[in-house]
């Protein structure tokens, strides 16, 4: 097989034999070979999981299984949101040819810290439910998350220890000072607004119109991307793709944003939250004939009941994963289009260079140090969020699946080599497997030894891809 | 000092050779704990040296942050010092079982406390941990005594996670037999982490379908990942059971997403063990003190004696247990709780 594969790219490279469809398809788009692999392994995962789920017990997945359901990939989706938000941060830091073992520690840290702030201090303070106290809390976990980031790469660059050792210090100190802060205990519950942001409650989901209006607008700034990268090009004499690759490339964002959306619109409400918004404000439930299988509600005499046509809500997209969204986007432009990006590359690619060239690569690693503590500030706010609660073992051992899904998403350790949307993939693909081997009912051990396998494999397969195209 | 140390032991020998009489003080009782890391061992702590320095004897301890290794050092340390009772809260209670021998060989009685090594010459002093599983199953049956059922467990290397689920299989055998209860999810969860809890009762949720009716967690931080999880799908208010009497979890019992937390109370663990400590340290046989009964079911099946305690489930109607130990203010227990909805927040 490889042996056929290597001949087939040497008579590419001659020139002699024409190039396959799909091949020339890759070259024009200039589509990474390298994610469209993950995005096929991903797909390939998730409907392993949905077949073995519909032969364990049938549900009304893709495949007859629980899995490719709209709401196990919106759960999902919000899942990963923390693990997605830390991981962009992460991709920059292994740029840099840095490590941040940290993260973990210093999540439960800031939770703890911003929970403490909220339920001990503010509230009897100002009152339960005082709108300063969420706003207050939320910048205050940011501002302690780049704090401490702050810390470890002023650490790192200017007291010359290597990060390893600053940040493996801070995992075992920070677990340290969030133990103390609360004193070991359960810090609950959240300011009902801060919650939202964990996207627990009706309140924190969008809903289909706004889903819908967001998703036109994304789409809109796929096309805009896609013209004025052209455009660009054009000024500086780069070569072109052709304009059927740029058409093709803005439908292929385009329907991937429309696909999501409907699966993330298409997930109803739970039965519990339509009836209990429905009684609360006085909605009229219309009348109905009784179907446990259904969705909606109905009243069925005096009786409100599960039925298919009556009153329904669609959750659409939750605060978390629009959070992460946003991050993700944000963080793509910040390593591709702006100057701090171009540098992390250059540190990353060769330090002495980018030094000789006038980069202050001190003062850029405490930058990234910094902005990866501020991306665990907002991971400690969706967690805690999330859970309603913080405690010292909130986020305890996320800097494992945090640096694996970095490089899952092929962020190469040697340093310079990493992408934002591969982390984001990566971490996708790690919550897969464990939501889906919980889904499956399968032990706890089973589920570490296979990410542990996953993360291996993977990084086997992008070293064997790399030395290919080489 | 020193002259006083040895006068003391002076007087211990005194008294140990006037076994059972009347002269109770001048003892020395010693504690190796495995680790302050968690806040309670903090609480058995003060119960302890409180009881053991009330009764005018002498209080040592010795703290093995964590570490297998510093333990064994510790006792070695302890020994040397030569108290009449050592407790000891094992890190690993294979590893320790050499120190144990090392401290009857001294001469020194030896307890251990609240974790398990399998020595026939220590006295074991725990809460019944099958029991606290019998109790939140017991609990939670009482309120939904037919319907699916799903078992939050603990850590998959902890031996305490089995012996729980254990005891509420005990329970609840009967009715799975009979087709009463359904045992619809059943899953470990890594480190006893209440996040990794709340993504197992998602799951969980997803694939019954929302069919669930009762949640047994085995410990109150992964109860509130699971009320976490059933609130999102205007679930939360059905029977949930959990163990610690966390704060949190008792104000979840207030507010009623939770139906019970089983407390352990270390003051009174703390109290009962220095009891029995200064019982042993005047020369009472080991199964003349109160309370003392046979136990083999440990890995080994050693028979221990030991001492059993039943902790104390809080519900709604008895919060007021917990306020008026001191465990919980009234004010952290009763949080957003609405008005005549709970007796001990009235």
């Amino acid at each position: 097989m490889s042996t056929q594969d290597s001949t087939a790219l040497s008579q590419a490279s001659e020139k002699d034999a024409q190039p396959s469809a799909l091949s020339r398809f890759l070259t024009a788009t200039e589509i990474d070979t390298r994610m469209l692999g993950m995005v096929a392994a991903l797909f390939a995962v998730w409907c392993a999981f949905d077949i073995y789920s519909g032969i364990l017990r049938p549900n009304d997945g893709l495949f007859g299984g629980a899995f490719l359901t709209p709401r196990n990939l919106w759960t999902l989706l919000v899942q990963t949101s923390s693990i997605a938000v830390m991981s962009t941060g992460m991709v920059l830091i292994i740029i840099m040819r840095h490590i941040d073992l940290s993260i973990g520690s210093m999540l439960s840290l800031v939770a703890v810290a911003g929970a403490v702030l909220q339920v001990y201090i503010m509230a009897p303070a100002i009152g339960v439910g005082h709108p300063v106290i969420w706003i207050v809390a939320i910048i205050a976990c940011l501002v302690l998350g780049t704090l401490i980031g702050a810390l470890n790469g002023y650490l790192t660059a200017y007291a010359q220890i290597p990060a390893f050792i600053v940040t493996l210090g801070g995992l075992i100190a920070f677990s340290g000072v969030a133990f103390l802060l609360a004193k070991g205990v359960t810090v609950a519950p959240m300011d009902k607004t801060f919650k939202l942001i964990g996207g627990g409650v009706p309140a924190s989901w969008l809903g289909p119109f706004w889903s819908w209006v967001l998703a036109i607008a994304a789409c809109a700034l796929i096309v805009f991307a896609v013209i004025n990268g052209r455009s660009q090009r054009k000024r500086f004499k780069f070569p072109l793709r052709p304009v059927w690759a740029e058409v093709t490339l803005a439908a292929i964002g385009s329907a991937a944003v429309v696909a999501t959306t409907w699966v993330i619109t298409s997930y109803p409400w739970p039965f519990g939250l339509i009836r209990r918004y429905a009684l609360e404000n006085n909605i009229t439930i219309p009348a109905g004939v009784e179907n446990r299988d259904g969705d909606a509600i109905c009243m069925a005499g005096e009786k409100i009941v599960r039925c298919t046509e009556g009153l329904i809500y669609y959750t659409g997209y939750a605060v978390p994963v629009l959070v992460a969204l946003g991050v993700g986007a944000a963080m793509t432009f910040v390593a591709g289009r702006t100057r701090f990006g171009r540098y992390v590359y250059s540190i990353g690619g060769n330090p002495e260079a980018a030094e000789l060239s006038g980069i202050n690569t001190k003062m850029m690693t405490v930058k990234v140090f910094a902005l990866m503590g501020f991306l665990v500030g907002i991971s400690a706010v969706i967690s805690s969020a999330r859970l309603d609660a913080a405690t010292n073992a909130l986020g305890q051992l996320n800097e494992l699946f945090v640096i694996a899904a970095a490089v899952i998403g092929g962020t190469s350790l040697a340093g310079g080599i990493g992408t934002i949307y591969g982390a984001l993939l990566g971490a996708l693909m790690m919550q897969s497997i464990q939501s889906g081997m919980a889904l499956l009912n399968l032990p706890a051990a089973f589920q570490n030894i296979v990410v542990g396998t996953v993360l291996v494999f993977a990084v086997f397969v992008d070293q064997f891809y790399r030395r290919r195209v080489k | 000092m020193k002259k006083m140390t040895l006068a003391l032991m002076g007087a211990a020998m005194l008294t140990a050779s006037f076994a059972g009489t009347a002269f109770a003080a001048g003892k020395t009782i010693a504690v190796s704990w495995k680790t302050f890391q968690e806040e309670r061992w903090k609480i058995d702590e003060a119960a302890i040296k409180g009881a053991v320095e009330a009764a005018g004897d002498t209080y040592l301890s010795t703290d093995a942050q964590g570490s297998a290794q510093k333990q064994a050092a510790d006792i070695e340390g302890l020994i040397s010092q030569k108290p009449d009772v050592i407790l000891v809260v094992a890190f690993d209670s294979d590893a320790i079982l050499p120190s144990i021998q090392a401290i009857s060989d001294a001469g020194i009685q030896s307890i251990a406390y609240d974790v398990q090594f399998e020595d026939p010459n220590a006295l074991y002093i725990t809460f019944d941990n099958v029991g606290v599983g019998r109790i939140i199953a017991r609990e939670v049956s009482k309120v939904k005594p037919e319907g699916r059922y799903a078992f939050i467990k603990g850590d998959k290397g902890d031996p305490n996670a089995t012996f729980l689920f254990q005891g509420m299989m005990e329970v609840l055998k009967p009715s799975i037999d009979s087709g009463k209860i359904e045992n619809v999810c059943e899953t470990f969860t890594d480190g006893w982490k209440p996040d990794n809890a709340q993504k197992n009762m998602e799951q969980c949720l997803t694939s019954t379908d929302n069919k669930v009716d009762a949640v047994l967690s085995e410990n109150d931080g992964m109860a509130s990942g699971v009320v976490a999880a059933l609130e999102a799908q205007g679930m939360s208010g059905i029977p949930v059971g959990g163990q610690d009497g966390d704060l949190a979890a008792i104000n979840r019992v207030a507010l009623g997403t939770q139906t019970v937390s089983v407390w352990k109370n270390a003051t009174n663990l703390g109290e009962t063990a220095a009891a029995a400590a200064i019982a042993l340290a005047n020369g009472t046989a080991m199964d003349a003190i109160k309370g003392v009964g046979k136990f083999s079911g440990g890995k080994k099946g050693v028979e221990m004696n030991s001492i059993l305690l039943e902790p104390t489930p809080i519900t709604k109607d008895n919060i007021g247990v917990a306020i008026d130990a001191g465990h919980i203010t009234k004010a952290q227990a009763c949080a957003g709780v609405a008005a005549g909805t709970v007796a001990a927040c009235n």
